[in-house]
């Protein structure tokens, strides 16, 4: 069962590259399976069974996924968004060519984090944290051409990396001060160790739940397609940070809990205000989300995660149905801006209504789940040990949350408008409705979640009038007032991100820049060192060449020398030693034409000859004879 | 010395030198014969005179004779043998042509 | 001029004779007459012989030098086409060289006649009856071998001379 949650959507990721046709269905189906395996995991949960899976990993440190109250519900909450998702995805990619990739890195994407989700050891939280680091990455750069997507993603990924430096360190002293991997076991812990785990932790969430200083990342985020925006970066991925803080709460000592509480605050309010001065739909949506994560770690940091995630559950169905309705309104006008898009909701009226009721439950308005989750985390913040400030912030953020959403429903309400016509937006549609509904009944649920979970949840009735009071002044301020005359003098620095003392700029990217570029010139120095090291080997190379061009003529002249002298020697044969047998033969054969004339036939003549040779015999036989004698 | 003998053998030089000079200087084939034959006559007159005047009482001297004179007799019959088949072959005699075994 | 006897005049002068008609031979452009020379060449040196009591020897030369040289006389007339010698035709070839060689050879046998030491020279000689006598002895007896030869060679020659001098037989042509 464990196993199906993963195994459906990394198959369907596996499957849809290798089939390249019909990628949404098999996403879908994959997510279906995985919806259910989850959905039948919680009913199991709810029973009090807890399955558990054990793969063997490193040595002593097996990989474990774990089904537990808090598991399983998010398993759910995973699944169920990331079902509806897809359903809206199959409408809003109707007309992108590049459908096999989009599902199978969103398929990828869910495989990972139910993996984060069900992890029952940190060696497999952490591998499936930087899985979904990276679907993030392919995600946000689906558009890869466009330049403006291509370096939001490389940004995104860079801040998020950066920040897991805090996990990685976190788990290391966690392992090493518990001895085990497994997350239970580890939380035992207390004392320096522990301090230093939580504000580890806190940077490792910090970066992937988008909180100050690191929330810059999530506004260029937006530059990917709605789908990843509603699925990812609203209620998956950055929940991740969340999920990571809930889960070693019960570790987290006193110390920790209030640089949580600080952070969550701080990073509430300020993008809160960044979300009033946005002038791009998306982006306010993620400047939102920052400002919900942030009151989610208030929520920690008063010390009952459970508030957290309740909101973390509520925030998931509201957020994403907002991306969804975002995204339509983005198809219709072809621009995200809120310039472009002024009367954009008129034109599709049920859309518009879809997104109004989720961000109605967004600023916490009764009875829908905003409210509830809104209302756990204010009593909280309030009944915690720094009830003050981190009251003051979580009232700030409900304030606040209610005028950038209100502001958001104004300018989309009042424009001009004229009838459209957009593909696919019976898909869009059904995704946003179950979204949206979702999110209507989520808060009903709540009282089953509460007892699921088991963990304590104040209840206070100033929290809740409080809170109420707040949200409905911050509708009111956001809807007749506007956001830039809210702002005033902070418009600037809101629209800039409260960019603080040159910001990421001076103290990351300048600095980095300037030891790569002394980097450079230091590699370019040892690069001359080197070349005039091999100067005189190069001279000397030549010199060589030049030596060895000679050596080459000499022995091609002493060559020559002795073709030469082959030559002289044949014509020395030839015309010497042949010719004299020539000369030879020729006066044999010329002492045998003489020697013929004496053959004359001629009888006289031959007498003569016998004559003399007659003679001739005589005196040799007289001579031998007289000597003898 | 005894005269005789002088002129004896001087009769047969002569005889020799003459017969000589007719075999080499003659064109026809019977004059050549006929120079032998004076050879050979000069080879006889000196048999003879030296039979008589150094050893009468030996014959072997006349034996030697004998054997020359039926020599010469032999040669002239078989050389005249040879000459009536070179005159039926080619009409003549002469040795001017007689080249056929030029080399 | 005392030792000069009777057979010393005769040998001179048969001899000179010989020389003489010998020479005669070869000086006359009639080939008749060079045959008839050539007889009275040989018919005086049988004389000679017949003067250093060499009878029988000197008889069969007359007898046989007769003989030959009547029939050469025939072959003389059969063969040449000048016999008479009345034609201006050069008959010789090489005539210097023949001088030559026939001056050579007779000085050089007369040299070896003049300064050989021939010995005693025998004042007697036997008579011509005891001659032949002791010839035939000589010829059946130690010589028997060489007259068998020259018999034998005699034989070879009259067939060798008749098988040349018969005309050639007419050869059938293949057919």
């Amino acid at each position: 069962m464990l196993a199906l949650i993963i195994l459906a959507p990394l198959a369907a990721a596996l499957l849809i590259p290798l089939l390249r046709r019909l990628p949404a269905a098999v996403a879908g189906g994959g997510a279906a399976v995985s919806l259910l395996a989850s959905l039948n995991l919680l009913a199991s949960a709810s029973n009090a069974i807890h399955p558990a899976l054990v793969l063997s990993g490193l040595p002593d440190m097996p990989l474990r996924l774990v089904s537990t109250p808090i598991t399983a519900l998010l398993s759910a909450m995973v699944a169920l968004v990331a079902s509806f998702v897809l359903v809206y995805a199959v409408g809003y990619m109707k007309a992108d060519p590049e459908k096999p990739r989009f599902f199978a890195t969103m398929s990828f994407f869910i495989a990972a984090m139910q993996a984060l989700v069900l992890a029952g050891d940190w060696v497999s939280l952490l591998a499936a944290w930087e899985l979904i680091g990276l679907s993030s990455y392919l995600l946000i750069g689906f558009w890869y051409t466009r330049r403006t997507a291509s370096m939001a993603a490389m940004r995104a990924f860079l801040y998020t990396r950066t920040a897991d430096l805090g996990l990685y360190a976190a788990v290391f002293v966690l392992i090493a001060a518990s001895g085990s991997s497994e997350i239970p076991a580890t939380l035992n812990i207390s004392g320096g160790p522990a301090v230093a785990v939580s504000l580890l932790l806190l940077v490792a969430a910090m970066g992937k739940s988008a909180q100050v200083p690191l929330q810059s990342w999530l506004m260029g985020a937006m530059a990917g397609p709605t789908p990843v925006s509603a699925l990812l970066h609203s209620a998956t991925l950055v929940a991740a940070g969340a999920i990571l803080l809930i889960r070693a709460a019960p570790m987290l000592p006193p110390e920790g809990l209030l640089a949580i509480g600080l952070v969550g605050g701080v990073t509430t309010v300020v993008t809160g205000l960044t979300a009033l001065g946005a002038r791009d739909l998306k982006r306010l949506l993620a400047a939102s989300t920052s400002s919900q994560y942030g009151l989610m770690l208030i929520a920690v940091g008063a010390g009952v995660p459970l508030a957290a995630l309740l909101h973390l559950l509520a925030h998931a169905a509201i957020k994403s149905s907002l991306f969804l309705g975002a995204g339509v309104f983005q198809h219709g006008r072809d621009t995200t801006t809120l310039d472009g898009l002024r009367g954009a909701g008129r034109e599709q009226p049920r859309i518009f209504a879809g997104f109004a009721l989720a961000a109605l439950a967004l600023a916490g308005i009764p009875p829908l789940s905003g409210f509830f989750s809104k209302d756990a985390v204010i009593a909280a913040a309030l009944a915690s040990d720094h009830a003050l400030l981190l009251g003051a912030f979580a009232l700030g953020g409900t304030l606040l949350t209610g005028a950038y959403m209100a502001r958001a429903l104004r300018i989309l309400w009042r424009g001009e408008h004229q009838v459209r016509h957009i593909t696919g937006k019976a898909w869009m549609g059904t995704g946003l409705a179950a979204l949206v509904s979702l999110a209507l009944v989520l808060g009903l649920a709540f009282p089953a979640v509460e007892s699921l979970v088991e963990g304590p949840l104040p209840k206070s009735t100033a929290a809740q009038i409080a809170g109420l009071v707040a949200a409905l002044a911050g509708l009111g301020l956001g809807w007749f007032v506007g956001g830039k005359r809210l702002l005033g003098p902070l418009l600037d620095q809101a629209r800039h991100g409260f960019v603080i003392a040159g910001g990421m700029e001076t103290w990351v990217v300048r600095p980095s820049l300037a030891v790569a570029r002394s980097c450079e010139q230091l590699e370019h120095a040892l690069y001359q060192a080197v070349l005039a090291v091999a100067h005189p080997a190069r001279l000397l190379a030549r010199s060589h060449k030049q030596i060895e061009a000679y050596l080459y003529n000499g022995v091609v002249a002493f060559g020559r020398c002795n073709d030469a002298a082959g030559r002289a020697t044949r014509r020395n044969d030839e015309q010497g030693i042949d010719g004299l047998i020539a000369a030879l033969v020729r006066g044999t054969v010329a002492l045998g034409t003489h020697i013929r004339r004496l053959q004359s036939g001629l009888i006289h003549r031959e007498l003569v000859m016998s004559g003399a040779g007659m003679v001739l015999i005589l005196v040799v036989v007289m001579t031998s004879l007289l000597a003898f004698a | 010395m005894s005269p005789d003998l002088m002129i004896a053998l001087l009769t047969g030089a002569a005889l020799f030198g003459i017969g000589i000079y007719g075999a080499l200087s003659q064109t026809n084939l019977v004059m050549i014969m006929m120079g032998v034959e004076l050879m050979l006559a000069g080879a006889l007159v000196n048999l003879v005179a030296f039979w008589r005047f150094l050893h009468p009482d030996s014959y072997a001297g006349q034996m030697f004779v004998l054997i020359v004179m039926t020599v010469m007799a032999l040669e002239m019959a078989v050389g005249f043998g040879v000459a009536i088949a070179r005159f039926r072959a080619k009409g003549s005699v002469e040795m001017e042509e007689a080249q056929a075994l030029k080399g | 001029m005392t030792l000069l006897s009777l057979q010393t005049l005769f040998i001179a002068f048969f001899g000179v004779a010989g020389v003489a008609f010998g020479v005669a031979v070869f000086r006359t452009a009639s080939m008749m007459r060079s045959a008839l020379a050539l007889l009275f060449s040989q018919t005086a040196l049988g004389a000679m012989f017949l003067a250093m009591q060499a009878e029988f020897l000197g008889v069969l030369q007359i007898m046989m030098m007769a003989t030959e040289m009547s029939i050469m006389a025939i072959f003389m007339v059969m063969f040449m086409m000048d016999p008479g010698g009345l034609g201006e035709m050069e008959m010789t070839h090489q005539k210097r060289l023949s001088i030559f060689a026939g001056i050579a050879g007779a000085l050089a046998t007369a040299g070896i006649a003049l300064f050989t030491e021939w010995g005693a020279v025998s004042a007697t000689a036997p008579d011509a009856a005891l001659q032949v006598r002791e010839l035939g002895t000589e010829l059946l007896g130690r010589s028997m071998l060489i007259f068998e030869t020259a018999g034998v060679t005699i034989l070879t020659a009259m067939i060798a001379a008749t098988a040349v001098a018969m005309p050639a037989l007419a050869r059938k042509k293949p057919a």
